[in-house]
């Protein structure tokens, strides 16, 4: 009995042991557990691709109406502004500048349950134009920041992640904030002064703090009021963009200005 | 093996069909469970399928999760006490009903271990859990009646 469960028991102690070892491993060295799995999402992205073509129409197929219609208004809401902008330009006598920037389509690859808030991975990279830092967009609001590139496919560290960090201002007031999230879903605009009164659907966008992002990139609204912390009053951010349901994004690639 | 590298292939395609709506059952553990009561219960037999599910684990583990290694220990511990009970049953109790009610134990065990792993236990995490249980019952079916079928032939 006991030599015929012998190499059951030897592969059910060493298989214990291994899956052991390697869940250690992966949490003692999270940067070396993510190459390898970035290199496993390589190998199977060829057979996936089937697969990511064909839910790719069927998304396409089943809201063409809806973002057809949605598209076309922020279309026209876009041309109004820059109209706006261009008339504002030439009122100051400024020309205006050539565009050096280009938005980068990707699809959605990864998205852990389990880090479901932190981080998204998409199809395109270092090969594409992608750069650590660019910011990615969904239906024109900021979604988060490139974090690591590969060759084809690059990490997209969301808003919602509790590292996130990033300068913002409100359009109306200039009153500026820290957006946070709280790996939770939500969005915050940190370190805003309590007494200060903000609407609701007030317009938060990226201000101009670094030479890396451009301003004026919006995040989202203002919805709401946190509890009061450190002699701050957190505001609570909706984003424009649907987070829950990302799968398509734009990767703003930056120009020779940036 | 052939079957066990299909299952797992398509569990992965389904998945990247269904990625933010919902998880897949463990479309390839189930085929190494059904595996190991559809053929000779041999030790050595045995053991190459706890390595599989193991491997069949961190591979999955490395593609869709961020923590590699809990599948793979999932996937071999639940292959272990399997054949533990299944090597313990006698053979006149061996039938598609008990295959049923262990290889729906271990799925409920590693879908409730998954569901705890996550950082953020949510509505939507715990109705993708329940989805991806319903999800099991029409493959636990296949794979009793391809028992029955199987048993019904071969007398295993």
């Amino acid at each position: 009995m006991v030599s015929k469960l012998n190499p059951v028991l030897v592969s059910s102690l060493l298989a214990i042991f291994c899956g052991l070892m390697l869940m250690w491993f992966a949490h003692t060295f999270p940067p070396l557990s993510k190459v390898a799995a970035d290199e496993v999402g390589v190998l199977l992205s060829y057979p996936e691709r089937p697969a990511f073509e064909l839910r790719a129409l069927v998304q396409a197929a089943g809201s063409w109406v809806r973002e057809r219609r949605g598209l076309q208004e922020r279309n026209r809401r876009l041309e109004m502004e820059n109209l706006d902008l261009r008339t504002a330009l030439q009122h100051a006598g400024v020309a205006p500048p050539a565009s050096t920037s280009e938005l980068i389509g990707a699809r959605v690859t990864l998205r852990y349950p389990d880090a479901w808030w932190k981080e998204v991975r998409v199809n395109r990279g270092a090969s594409h134009g992608v750069a650590v830092g660019a910011p990615a967009l969904s239906d024109g609001f900021m979604i988060g920041r490139v974090v690591r590139v590969g060759s084809d496919y690059s990490w997209i560290e969301l808003v919602t992640s509790s590292t996130f960090l990033l300068a913002a201002v409100v359009n109306d007031t200039w009153d500026l904030g820290v957006i946070n999230g709280d790996d939770m879903g939500n969005v915050w605009l940190m370190f805003t002064p309590p007494d200060k009164e903000f609407s609701r659907g007030m317009l938060v966008s990226t201000a101009l703090v670094g030479d890396y992002l451009p301003p004026g990139i919006p995040v989202g609204m203002i919805w709401g009021e946190g509890e009061r912390r450190d002699g701050f009053l957190p505001r609570r951010i909706a984003s424009g963009a649907h987070l829950t349901q990302l799968y398509n994004v734009q990767i703003l690639s930056l120009g020779a200005g940036y | 093996m052939t079957a066990f590298v299909m299952a797992w292939l398509l569990q992965d395609l389904l998945q990247v069909l269904s990625m933010g709506f919902m998880l897949m059952p463990e479309i390839y553990l189930m085929t190494a469970l059904y595996k190991i009561v559809s053929g000779p219960l041999l030790p050595t037999r045995a053991a190459a399928w706890i390595w599989l599910a193991f491997f069949g684990g961190v591979l999955w583990d490395l593609r869709w999760a961020a923590f590699p290694g809990m599948s793979g220990l999932i996937g071999a511990v639940s292959v272990i006490l399997l054949y533990l009970m299944w090597n313990r049953t006698p053979a006149g109790g061996r039938n598609a009903p008990l295959f049923a009610a262990l290889a729906g134990g271990t799925h409920i065990m590693s879908g409730i271990v998954h569901y705890l792993a996550w950082a953020v236990p949510s509505h939507a995490a715990a109705r993708m859990f329940l989805i991806q249980q319903l999800l099991c019952v029409p493959l636990l079916a296949v794979l009793c009646t391809m028992y029955a079928f199987r048993k019904n032939d071969a007398h295993v």
